[in-house]
């Protein structure tokens, strides 16, 4: 088992708001879950403070990209729920095509395969 | 010496909270929000076969430290207690200003229908009664300013501005048109109300003074300041 290391911390800030809008393109998500997730996808590379999460939640819904809504769980217990708005799709569309940008650059000078934006 | 007190989740949880609570930069929903997910990272923890204890420890430690959690809260949005509180504070002073108008129609009342209540209770004291209410009403709602405002009742209420600004402008109108009616009629029916001096026009002239200049102040505010969820419809996938 080969380990790598945990992405560094103004990484882990900057990529926090396409991932966030990246995850909730796929439907309404909830803090704990959209934490789960990100885990999940990145091997444990990306390792978020379960805390740390919601102040970017808020700051992307005080710009409108996303809304939230107090709704009631399967569990009974209400959770805050987010969605991404239309200024949130338009904004994604953007952060795709910046980080693209920058993976395609790196891809070339490693000689990886570039993807096509 | 084995001194071991049993774990109990819901006080260790409660315990949590309060120390949230003493992190007076949180507003209630953000704390609300938190302790939602620790609940979630509890159960999560638990479902992976860990006991109550190591459950709750390991969810602490994942969520952060209240101060630390506070100090970020409030980088993303500064002004996001304040508002909280001048939300409050503009409750408070419609509350006051609604009850001082409604006092004197009150006490008339009483006068007219109970004349030797009206004795008793005269103007003086009830006024005194209800103004120490209103500042111990609104002290206490400052001083926790975290009123929860997700119980089913306020939380219908407090939906969408729109809906919040009718509700109260017409419940505003609709106690202040009757107080108003209740007043003439009683000053005409009986010229010698206990606890009523001064002529209807007098106070006519208050009344539409506070109802007109002072209360749309906070009224206004409040609209404004509406801790709603959901400003935008959401655009869903």
């Amino acid at each position: 088992m080969y380990k790598t290391a945990m992405l560094a911390k103004d990484l882990v800030a900057a990529s926090s708001k396409p991932l966030v809008l990246s995850i909730l393109a796929d439907g309404e998500s909830y803090g704990y879950e959209i934490i789960q997730k990100v885990r999940e996808l990145s091997g444990g590379h990306i390792e978020w403070s379960d805390g740390m999460l919601y102040p970017v939640l808020h700051r992307l819904e005080r710009d409108g990209l996303i809304d939230s809504e107090w709704k009631e769980a399967d569990t009974g217990r209400e959770r805050k729920y987010y969605f991404l708005s239309s200024d949130g799709r338009k904004a994604l569309k953007t952060e795709r095509q910046q980080w693209l940008a920058v993976h395609n650059t790196l891809s070339r000078l490693w000689k990886i395969k570039p993807v096509s934006i | 010496m084995e001194n071991q007190t049993r774990f109990d989740l819901n006080t260790a949880i409660e315990n949590w909270r309060q120390e949230l609570a003493g992190q007076l930069n949180l507003a209630s929903d953000d704390r609300r929000e938190l302790e939602t997910h620790l609940h979630e990272a509890v159960a999560g923890f638990q479902q992976r076969g860990l006991n109550d204890e190591e459950s709750f420890w390991l969810a602490r430690r994942r969520v952060g430290q209240p101060e630390q959690l506070a100090e970020e809260f409030v980088k993303a949005d500064p002004a996001a207690v304040w508002r909280e509180r001048v939300f409050w504070m503009a409750a408070g002073a419609l509350a006051a200003l609604f009850l001082f108008t409604t006092t004197t129609p009150l006490i008339a009342i009483i006068g007219y229908c109970f004349p030797s209540a009206g004795k008793i209770v005269d103007e003086l004291t009830l006024s005194l009664m209800l103004w120490v209410l209103q500042i111990f009403g609104i002290t206490f709602l400052i001083a926790r300013g975290n009123m929860n405002l997700q119980s089913p009742l306020l939380a219908s209420f407090i939906k969408d501005r729109f809906r919040f600004a009718i509700m109260t402008i017409s419940v505003l109108l609709i106690a202040k048109t009757f107080c108003a009616t209740i007043m003439l009629w009683v000053y005409v029916a009986s010229r010698n109300v206990h606890g009523f001096n001064g002529g209807p026009f007098a106070f006519i002239g208050n009344y539409v003074f506070a109802s007109l200049v002072l209360e749309p102040v906070p009224v206004a505010i409040l609209i404004w300041l509406l801790p709603t969820q959901n400003r935008k419809t959401p655009k869903r996938a």
